[in-house]
């Protein structure tokens, strides 16, 4: 097993990091259409995805079984699925992989329901280390403006309704979101991760973003494919 | 109170835990539920409340699990990952409120199945062991040791060879005999790892099963009569202390995806 940041692939991984309402999944389509449009073999990988696992999540979500520990662990199950059938043989391949969420996503809400922070960081040590990680730094309630815009509800584990925080979801979800910020916080210099501030246009955002991946493809070798 | 292996999960007491809690491991087909069958009766005539589990009995894991190792394409890292999901949820829904109610738990296999069939599988032996810091130091652990000779003509006449058990996922060339003794005979060897670290009381499986079971029934009579659970300070065991102070740093400055 190579542990992380050991990996040697010819392809390029791509992450965006942040709370819900961050604009970061915005912000991974609009790069992973100007990719495709430059002629890179690029590919999307999303969090919480495994055929194999994803059954086993949804039971326990569905039937509220899960605690902190089988959250976390069934989490790491499906990531572990999708690195090993899905991420590493693209990397390997020379793709260009995008992901929305990664393990910096399990760090924060692992360790904000209560598991210990140095366990967690090591049970993903079969993770491979992302070419960037960008974080998409929002203040709360910016995030939570535009939430509730655009939608009727939270789900029960989404807002950390598990924690018995608070018996209202959207206040739960609030004060879980307030954890979660906290942790990613605590990781930008711990993992290097690039900040990008959220609040910005997204249009300024997308362009920082793409002289970023830019950069790193330009170091790479030659992976442009056919149109 | 009880101890675990260096991790508390969020929200589990170890204080009033007066329940045994009893592993059975060793190897596929040495026995190991035949001699809890046994043991059961033997302890309720006691008085005794018993609950038995064993691997991939969650009611959150355990049909995922039969129904992924079906296709026979499960990852090593997955694989172990929802071995270990399974382990969570027996020991926080199952095993725990058990030794909380004053039961002894009897459990076919715990963590050393789990950490030798990884570790065999060329999974990172500190890096399993770390994955399952969070489960209970047992009061006991029976380990049925046997040779792979023996073994051969047990699994031949009575279940036949699995998949899984013969290892075909490592040595997909060979035939089902062949793979078998390879695969036990590596598996045979990270359990003597094992029995030193985790304090396994090695009983000899290649006596007859009324001999076996004399041997459990006195070593568990023991276990019955002893009232201070069991410790990481009490078992010695450096490396798990080790593990517990310095989790292994993550560099920040690597590229890891870079050629």
């Amino acid at each position: 097993m190579k542990r992380y940041g050991e990996h040697r692939f010819p392809g390029k991984l791509f992450v965006v990091e942040g709370i819900d309402g961050s604009g970061k999944s915005t912000q991974l389509n609009l790069l992973h259409q100007w990719l495709r449009a430059e002629g890179y073999g690029t590919v999307f990988s999303e969090w919480n995805s495994s055929p194999l696992v994803r059954e086993t999540t949804r039971r326990g979500k569905k039937r509220k079984m899960l605690t902190p520990a089988s959250f976390c662990l069934i989490h790491a199950t499906d990531f572990a699925d999708r690195m090993e059938h899905n991420i590493i043989p693209l990397l390997k391949a020379g793709a260009v992989v995008l992901c929305d969420r990664y393990i910096y996503t399990a760090f924060a809400r692992d360790v904000a329901r209560g598991m210990d922070p140095g366990w967690v960081r090591e049970l993903y040590a079969f993770a491979v280390r992302p070419t960037l990680a960008f974080y998409f730094r929002v203040p709360l309630d910016v995030a939570m403006k535009r939430l509730l815009n655009g939608r009727s509800g939270f789900k029960f584990y989404e807002a950390g309704m598990d924690l018995g925080l608070s018996g209202d979801a959207v206040e739960s979800f609030e004060i879980f979101q307030g954890h979660i910020i906290k942790e990613y916080e605590e990781m930008i210099p711990e993992f290097d991760l690039t900040v990008v501030d959220a609040t910005l246009p997204i249009e300024e955002q997308q362009t920082r973003m793409r002289q970023l991946v830019k950069s790193k493809l330009a170091q790479a070798k030659r992976l442009r494919v056919a149109p | 109170m009880r101890s675990t292996y260096g991790v508390v999960l969020p929200g589990m007491n170890l204080e009033n835990l007066p329940g045994k809690l009893i592993v059975i491991e060793g190897t596929d087909g040495v026995g190991r539920s035949t001699q809890i069958q046994l043991l059961r009766p033997w302890l309720e005539q006691q008085g005794r409340a018993v609950v038995d589990t064993g691997m991939t009995r969650s009611k959150l894991a355990g049909k995922g699990i039969k129904q992924a190792k079906q296709g026979h394409t499960l990852g090593k890292v997955t694989l172990n990952l929802f071995y270990a999901t399974d382990f969570a949820d027996r020991l926080e829904n199952e095993i725990v409120p058990a030794l909380r109610a004053g039961f002894v738990v009897l459990t076919d296999r715990y963590i050393y199945s789990l950490i030798a069939r990884a570790v065999v599988r060329g999974i990172e032996p500190a890096w399993v062991r770390n994955v399952y810091r969070f489960a209970l130091i047992p009061d006991a652990i029976f380990y049925l040791r046997i040779g792979v000779e023996e073994l051969i003509p047990r699994v031949v006449f009575s279940t036949g060879f699995d998949y899984w058990e013969s290892g075909m996922d490592l040595h997909p060339s060979e035939d089902m005999y062949e793979s078998f003794q390879k695969y036990q005979t590596a598996l045979l060897s990270q359990f003597e790892n094992l029995v030193e670290e985790y304090q396994f009381k090695v009983v000899n499986a290649s006596q007859n099963i009324p001999e076996v079971f004399e041997d459990l029934k006195e070593g568990i009579s023991e276990v019955l009569a002893e009232s201070e659970p069991p410790s990481l300070e009490a078992i010695g065991a450096q490396g798990h202390r080790e593990a517990l102070t310095s989790p292994s740093p993550v560099p920040a400055d690597g590229n890891g995806a870079e050629s």
